[in-house]
């Protein structure tokens, strides 16, 4: 018997105003006890909804349709709450991206553990502060810090705190859901790493749920891929690296390369995952597959073993049975999949333009000054950065949060004053700007945002939003503003135009958000736009997408663009010249690819590390000619009814 | 209607840039298109219904419901008062301090006038005085506030202080001194000094909010996109705080029937007003209590807490606005 075993689960939000969401579809697969599973898939794939129904979390409007979950042979669905609650923490407990925020403010650390574990351990007072040592020694923090409170420790430190809380009784399975996002990539990191030896060492059963394929795969044993509410992919880690089943597995595998090849190249998936309110009756991944063959669309596929895992997929089904009655064939043969990629040999860099300077930073630098009491303290942001941005060109600026590049981006837009040095674009000083020439200069300066969830206000449209940077800056009246937002649509591959303008951020998905967010910044036409980690929010297998036509619009519109990350691999494929910032000090300055491929700077070494390092899986199944009928396959051929 | 992603590749595809053609199969195929919808239909579907998306919210929650049933007779009744009353509340043709018969249902006052009559009549005052006063003091409240919210510096620090002197003056005391010493008298005096000293809270409440809502990143983007301070205000930051000034200006309504009733009862108002408050007043000088006419002593004291609580309860649903997790099933 698994520790977990999830059967044919079905969770629906539904309320009133709204048709219902189908949100997790005929979910099936099993944990074993000691086994670091990974629960793969993008927004809106049902992964944490899946995650918080095992654990009878889910907030209505959603809710347990069908199905049932068992943990140790245990239904946990129809469980009352009293038991459920006797079994949380000490048969299983979980960590949320939030948990970090929802330890109490105003007790400390210690005092959190003894509230776990005195209720549920039959533990004396001096048991219980030796195993809260261990616990945080476990997770790389001094005991000495159970005396602090939450806000005293950084968020990774909360983190970890809030991990080794859901150790604290040895759970038998600890659900993840993505516990390291938001923090910094050498904290996810080395949080994952410990983990990773803790579940080795303690032996419990961990589901890891994440949006990252490429950090799960670093650590699990074996790997669950969710698309559009349904389980498409379940195999072991090695096989997954090596020969992806899926095609979507696949697509995802594409945006992760090696930022320190020779060549680098990642793709993308072009489209975007269904709508969840209609049960798709067919494959729910046919619109975007580039594999796909006519049964996709009339049948639905469904999760049965092949090779060394599972999967659903009619094409990657029938390969498996030719392969099962014709040895000779091997699996590792055959085209190249159809792939939207984009690569340093594409891009603006192969053009080999001659920029002109456009911005000059010359010897900035941004001190803080903190009052605290009696005492000042001076904090250095930015320590004498000098760096010049050219039309045609892309300057990656590289570092952690707090390394000082949000800093510089508000230096050279004007929203902040350096303590010394200068920023010239042009004969302009833009450090000793006020108020109406600010206003001026904006319109040669333009900002893309990080998260496009937030940059668009959710009560206009995309034509308000569109028409008012054209009308400020462009001085045009309304009828031709809103001509010119067409083109601007147009400009960033949101076609038909029309569809577009009359539709508010929240009716599009997260790439087309930050389409528009880069389409608002082109508006008045600028000399500089500054990007600020453009695609960090967004999905994985949409990336390559907006680094891509970022690309176009410098090398078309002869734009200096600065391009901040924290991550060496897209910095590697969109910069001809690569900053790496710590602690507001420039580390390592040069060409984008001298600058990864032989790093003379220990921090670039370590975020370099700190990229999970896939190998492309370019030998793919060999491609399938259809020979027998499809009906002969083994598949629910009758269409999936609605419900 | 097509679907924008294929759309999507085209323009990529004519740069030469990346779309690799590639064939997957041997047989040619038509072309996958995606299924007929995606998330705009239901919202189409949503808008041909006519009812806008906040009105449901407000309307399923069951409080609201009441509360909205409640004021939409209030309003009527207003309306129509000069239909449903049986007599003109000024009236003085019949017999004084009546006890409530089939003739006059309240009875009648101590002048002989229908004390129903002036119940109904009553409601117009109230309404009247609720909506502007209240709606006075929101659009001072909404001014000041979010100028010194969004502006900060110096101009805050100005406005904050004149905020806190207005929630630090006891309101009644001053609204009784304004009202005893004007000039003229009646409800649009009333309006005026309800609407002058209610504001501080509502301001502060905005500031706050603005305060908040200045850091989103769709504020950055408007000042690069151009837009002035007036226009970021009021059409970036205001309407993200549609549903909290609704809130508030319902409090303040309340506050302002509750403050009306309360003046006129102290004997500030003009006396020739038709209003609860002026009935109680009345009904409180003319002996109501030691007559017995116990009915024109409840009734405009009922039918005040009638109209305020229909209000609370309408607050119920517009708080499920701002906030899903009230939202009922
Ligand atoms: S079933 Fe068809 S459409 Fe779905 S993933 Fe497999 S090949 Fe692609």
């Amino acid at each position: 018997m698994a520790l977990l075993e999830v059967e044919n689960l079905d969770v629906t939000y539904a309320t009133k105003q709204r048709p219902p969401l189908f949100a997790v579809r005929n979910v099936n697969f099993e944990l074993n006890a000691g086994e670091f599973v990974g629960l793969v898939g993008e927004s809106g794939s049902g992964k944490s909804t899946l995650g918080n129904a095992i654990l009878k979390l889910l907030l209505p409007p959603g809710r347990i349709t069908a199905g049932s979950v068992r943990f140790e042979g245990k239904e946990l669905t129809t469980l009352p709450d009293e038991e459920l609650r006797q079994m949380r923490w000490r048969d299983f407990s979980t960590v949320f991206q939030s948990s970090m925020n929802s330890l109490n403010p105003v007790t400390r650390i210690e005092a959190q553990f003894q509230d776990v574990m005195a209720e549920k351990s039959d533990l004396s007072n001096s048991q219980i502060h030796d195993r809260i040592g261990e616990l945080l020694q476990m997770v790389k923090i001094d005991p000495s810090f159970m005396r602090y409170y939450p806000h005293e420790l950084s968020g990774g430190m909360k983190q970890r705190v809030a991990l080794a809380l859901a150790l604290a009784l040895k759970p038998k399975l600890v659900i993840l859901d993505e516990p390291t996002t938001g923090l910094d990539v050498l904290v996810q990191k080395e949080i994952m790493h410990n983990l990773r030896t803790l579940q080795r060492e303690q032996g419990f059963a961990v589901l890891l749920i994440s949006h990252d394929l490429g950090t799960v795969l670093e650590v699990s044993d074996r790997v669950l891929v969710m698309y559009a509410g349904e389980m498409v992919e379940d195999a072991p880690t090695h096989g997954m690296l090596k020969h992806p089943i899926h095609p979507y597995t696949h697509g995802l595998l594409g945006s992760y390369a090696d930022p320190a090849a020779e060549e680098v190249e990642i793709s993308y998936i072009p489209g975007r995952p269904p709508d969840l309110t209609r049960v798709p009756k067919a494959c729910p991944y046919a619109p975007r597959c580039p594999e796909a063959i006519p049964l996709c669309r009339q049948a639905k596929p469904q999760l049965l073993p092949m090779w060394d895992g599972k999967a659903a997929c009619h094409v990657a089904q029938m390969q498996w049975n030719d392969e099962q009655h014709n040895h000779t064939r091997h699996s590792e043969e055959g085209p190249k999949l159809l792939d939207a990629a984009f690569s340093e040999a594409t891009s603006h860099k192969a053009m080999k333009l001659e920029g002109e300077e456009v911005l000059r930073v010359e010897n900035v630098s941004k001190t803080y000054q903190r009052r605290a009491g009696f005492k000042t303290t001076s904090m250095n942001a930015v320590n004498d950065v000098s760096f010049n941005l050219r039309s045609g060109k892309v300057t990656g600026l590289v570092g952690q949060s707090g390394s000082g590049k949000t800093t510089i981006a508000r230096m050279i837009t004007g929203t902040e004053y350096p303590t010394s040095g200068a920023i010239w674009f042009g004969e302009t000083r833009v450090d000793k700007l006020k108020g109406r020439g600010i206003h001026n200069y904006r319109k040669h300066v333009q900002y893309v945002f990080q998260d496009p969830f937030s940059a668009l206000n959710p009560v206009h449209t995309i034509q308000y939003l569109l028409m008012r940077p054209l009308m400020n800056y462009g001085k045009l009246n309304a009828a031709q503003a809103r001509q010119k937002v067409r083109e601007l649509l147009e400009t960033v591959g949101l076609t038909p135009a029309e569809q577009f303008e009359t539709k508010m951020a929240h009716q599009l998905s997260g790439g087309q958000r930050q389409r528009v967010v880069v389409a608002r910044a082109l508006a008045p036409d600028p000399d500089i736009i500054i990007a600020d980690e453009p695609i960090s929010m967004l999905d994985v297998s949409i990336r390559a997408e907006i680094l891509q036509l970022l690309d176009k619009l410098v090398r078309e519109r002869k734009i200096a663009m600065l391009y901040i990350t924290h991550d060496l691999l897209s910095a590697r494929l969109l910069s001809d010249e690569i900053l790496v910032l710590n602690q507001g000090h420039v580390v390592e300055q040069g060409a984008a690819k001298t600058v990864i491929r032989q790093p003379t700077n220990e921090y670039t070494q370590l975020l370099l590390e700190a990229i999970p390092r896939l190998e492309r899986p370019d030998h793919v199944r060999a491609s399938y000619v259809p020979t027998a009928e499809p009906t002969k396959v083994q598949v629910d051929a009758s269409p999936v009814s609605e419900e | 209607m097509d679907t924008q992603d294929h759309n999507l590749k085209e323009p990529l595809e004519q740069e030469g840039l990346t779309v690799t053609q590639g064939v997957t199969t041997a047989v040619p195929e038509p072309p996958i298109l995606e299924p007929e919808d995606d998330d705009v239909v239901p919202q189409q579907a949503r808008a041909k219904r006519h009812v806008p998306e906040w009105f449901e919210v407000i309307w399923s929650n069951r409080k609201a419901r009441v509360g909205l049933i409640l004021l939409l007779f209030f309003i009527l009744v207003a309306i129509f008062a000069n239909v449903l009353a049986p007599y003109s509340p000024t009236d003085i043709s019949f017999g004084p301090s009546q006890m409530p018969d089939s003739q006059h249902w309240l009875g009648t006052t101590q002048a002989g006038q229908d004390v129903f009559s002036q119940l109904i009549y009553g409601t117009r005052t109230s309404l009247i005085v609720g909506a502007l006063g209240g709606g006075l003091a929101t659009i001072i409240a909404l001014v000041i506030g979010m100028v010194a919210g969004y502006m900060g510096g110096i101009v805050d620090e100005i406005l904050s202080f004149f905020i806190n002197l207005g929630l630090v003056v006891p309101a009644l005391p001053l609204m009784v001194t304004v009202a005893a010493y004007s000039p003229v008298k009646g409800p649009t005096i009333i309006i005026l000094v309800i609407g002058l000293t209610g504001w501080a809270w509502g301001a502060r409440f905005k500031r706050s909010q603005v305060l908040t809502l200045r850091v989103r990143d769709y504020i950055t983007s408007a000042q690069f996109a151009g837009d002035g301070t007036l226009r970021i205000v009021f059409r970036e930051i205001l309407p993200n705080m549609l549903s909290l000034t609704v809130l508030s200006y319902i409090s303040a309504a309340i506050g302002a029937i509750g403050a009306e009733a309360g003046l006129e009862f102290l004997g500030v108002g003009d006396p020739s007003t038709i209003s609860w408050g002026m009935m109680l007043y009345w009904a409180n000088n003319g002996g109501a209590m030691i007559t017995g006419q116990w009915a024109w002593l409840v009734a405009p004291g009922l039918a005040l807490a009638a109209i305020t609580s229909c209000l609370m309860l309408i607050n119920f649903g517009v708080d499920a606005l701002s906030n899903p997790q009230l939202r009922e099933e």
